[in-house]
């Protein structure tokens, strides 16, 4: 079976699904809009004050909050839904009908889910990332738009491989729900570019919850910053983060026997 | 013809963790934690051939589910082998997990906000269904259990039974070769205990499908199973034809006389179970049946008389009590 065929399937199925709610769709925009407001009064409120921020200009802040907005929907639309079911999959025991399949699990249990609506928060990001580069009135060369969507997507599977080792410890614990609470909590950090914080908490955003990756990074694309060498050691990461996962999950996979009935 | 499934001397050891009651207890357990070993399935042996349906039986926590899990590879075995299609089930090939299902009665895989129809079609993609033949066997599906006015109701709007029944479709749908049914009919009411079970028979018939079915539900053992398996705290007790389980474990007949003197006293022929309107039921050695029946004819007026075997429900609790006493 063709994963990306299956994703494919997951996804139209979600979507046909969740058309049918617009209600949904009207409550996202609306907290789409409260996000975007929020996050503009704090920038104004901070450009009251001073002139740049760790060397970051209010447009270029601007970029920063497009990408945390645009990389939240990503999270809140394909990683958490997919990672919540895993979690209640494994407190039921209804893993075992995911692990009976001819499928990859790993690929299973991450395409399940589908939340169509969340993307409003991709579209206003990008919204955002376009007000950004116009106001910073660069000239984005090809290359540069290349890095930034692999800054992305690079960043995206860094945040899914973390979450996915998070809920893997519901294998062992089997309530993981604090844990997801803290996660969200550390990306609400990547609003701001990691460079503002101190070095403790830096290391934290960048190893840990890689929000430096999936959201500073991706805007240093945008602003000119990024060199090849971060670009590189992103690739890296990735790697790493893909492969660590991959681990996690396999060890986690053994130690679960499924609720008995 | 060779056996689908063959297993010998399987076993699964849990080890679980284990500490008294109380607060010390609980500290105490944190640092230096002991264990103890639970033989949830101990050395069993035993082979099914194609087309067998057949029951397995035993009390909660006998080793069933465990047993099940082993088949369809979630489990790893703690020692033993296993076999199922000449495949190892713990390898979890595609090419054998394509081959088998499993049905949980209290566990469901459909997605609860779709309608089941869309589930079906997950459950196509999954399984890389070609879509002609997998639109033939869903209509066939429907059909036998009459969902079709149900299938665009999304899963959480259905009851309990039609929910199940949507279940054993989205589990059929592939067509497998090897059913593990783990109690399918729980909670349902009669009727659709009935139901699932003539699906359940007619798809053995029509596919030559190996069934391995776990229940409570007397009724559908006896209806399904030739062939019963029980298992009692992870070793087999009984594996044979059922009515021979009957014959072997069975020390009573029921014998059910209706008198023309309603008052007349029965204690004298056996021991009384019941009595209304008339009727009494009594309990009577097997091996005096004859003599007690042939008592009751000429020394009373008997308008009515059946004998009948105690029902498997209490045959097989007795098989469990005597073999817990021995």
């Amino acid at each position: 079976m063709n994963p990306f065929k299956l994703a494919w399937t997951y996804f139209r199925i979600g979507m046909m699904n969740e058309l049918q709610y617009r209600v949904n769709f009207f409550i996202q925009l609306l907290q789409s809009a409260i996000a975007l407001t929020t996050g503009l009064i704090g920038l104004s409120l901070v450009f009251g004050q001073v002139n740049n921020l760790a060397g970051w200009s209010r447009a270029e802040l601007l970029a920063v909050m497009g990408v945390h907005l645009l990389m939240g929907g990503v999270i809140r639309s394909a990683i958490q839904p997919n990672m919540e079911r895993l979690m209640d999959d494994v407190l039921n025991g209804t893993l075992d009908f995911a692990l009976t399949k001819p499928a990859d699990a790993q690929a299973l249990v991450s395409i399940r889910e589908f939340r169509f609506w969340q993307l409003t928060d991709v579209l206003v990001g990008l919204v955002v990332i376009g007000v950004a580069v116009a106001q910073l009135q660069v000239r984005m060369e090809v290359l540069q738009v290349l890095a930034f969507i692999a800054a992305l997507i690079m960043g995206a599977i860094m945040l899914y491989c973390v979450w996915l080792m998070v809920t893997s410890i519901a294998f062992w614990v089997i309530r993981v729900n604090d844990i997801v609470n803290l996660f969200e909590g550390l990306y609400a950090a990547g609003r701001w570019p990691v460079g503002v914080y101190p070095d403790w908490l830096r290391t934290g955003l960048t190893f840990l919850v890689p929000v430096a990756f999936a959201v500073t990074v991706p805007a240093e694309a945008m602003t000119n910053r990024l060199t090849p060498e971060t670009m590189l050691f992103a690739a890296g990461l990735t790697l790493m983060f893909v492969v660590l996962a991959r681990g996690v999950w396999l060890i986690g996979l053994r130690s679960y026997s499924g609720a008995s009935a | 013809m060779s056996s689908v499934i063959t297993i010998s001397q399987l076993s699964k050891h849990y080890q679980v963790p284990e500490r008294e009651g109380g607060l010390k207890a609980a500290i105490t357990s944190l640092f230096n934690r002991k264990y103890r070993t639970v033989k949830a399935v101990n050395s069993i042996t035993f082979n099914i051939e194609p087309g067998e349906v057949v029951g397995f039986l035993g009390p909660n926590g006998a080793g069933k589910t465990t047993t099940l899990k082993m088949l369809s590879g979630l489990l790893h075995p703690t020692s033993g082998d296993v076999r199922v299609l000449g495949y190892e089930p713990f390898r979890r090939s595609y090419d054998y997990l394509r081959q088998i299902t499993l049905v949980m009665g209290n566990r469901n895989q459909l997605t609860w906000d779709l309608p089941a129809l869309d589930s079906f079609d997950l459950q196509r993609a999954v399984y890389g269904i070609p879509v002609d033949e997998f639109k033939r066997t869903r209509d066939e599906f429907i059909d036998l259990l009459e969902l079709k006015d149900l299938v665009n109701k999304p899963v959480r709007n259905l009851s309990l039974g039609e929910r199940m029944k949507m279940e054993i479709v989205a589990a059929l749908l592939h067509k497998p070769k090897v059913l593990f049914l783990d109690e399918p009919t729980l909670g349902l009411d009669v009727t659709m205990q009935r139901r699932i079970r003539v699906f359940i028979a007619e798809y053995n018939r029509r596919n030559n499908a190996t069934v391995l079915l776990t229940s409570h539900y007397m009724a559908d053992v006896e209806a399904l199973c030739k062939r019963v398996i029980v298992i009692h705290h992870g070793r087999i007790l009984f594996d044979g034809d059922l009515s021979n389980l009957v014959n072997q474990f069975s020390a009573y007949k029921t014998l059910s006389v209706t008198l023309q003197n309603p008052d007349t006293e029965l204690s004298q022929y056996g021991e009384v179970l019941s009595k209304d309107d008339g009727r009494v039921t009594l309990r009577v050695p097997k091996a005096q049946t004859s003599q007690v029946t042939a008592k009751l004819l000429s020394d009373l007026q008997v308008d009515d008389l059946t004998v009948e075997d105690a029902p498997v429900d209490d045959i097989i609790d007795q098989v469990f009590s005597q073999k817990e006493e021995a």
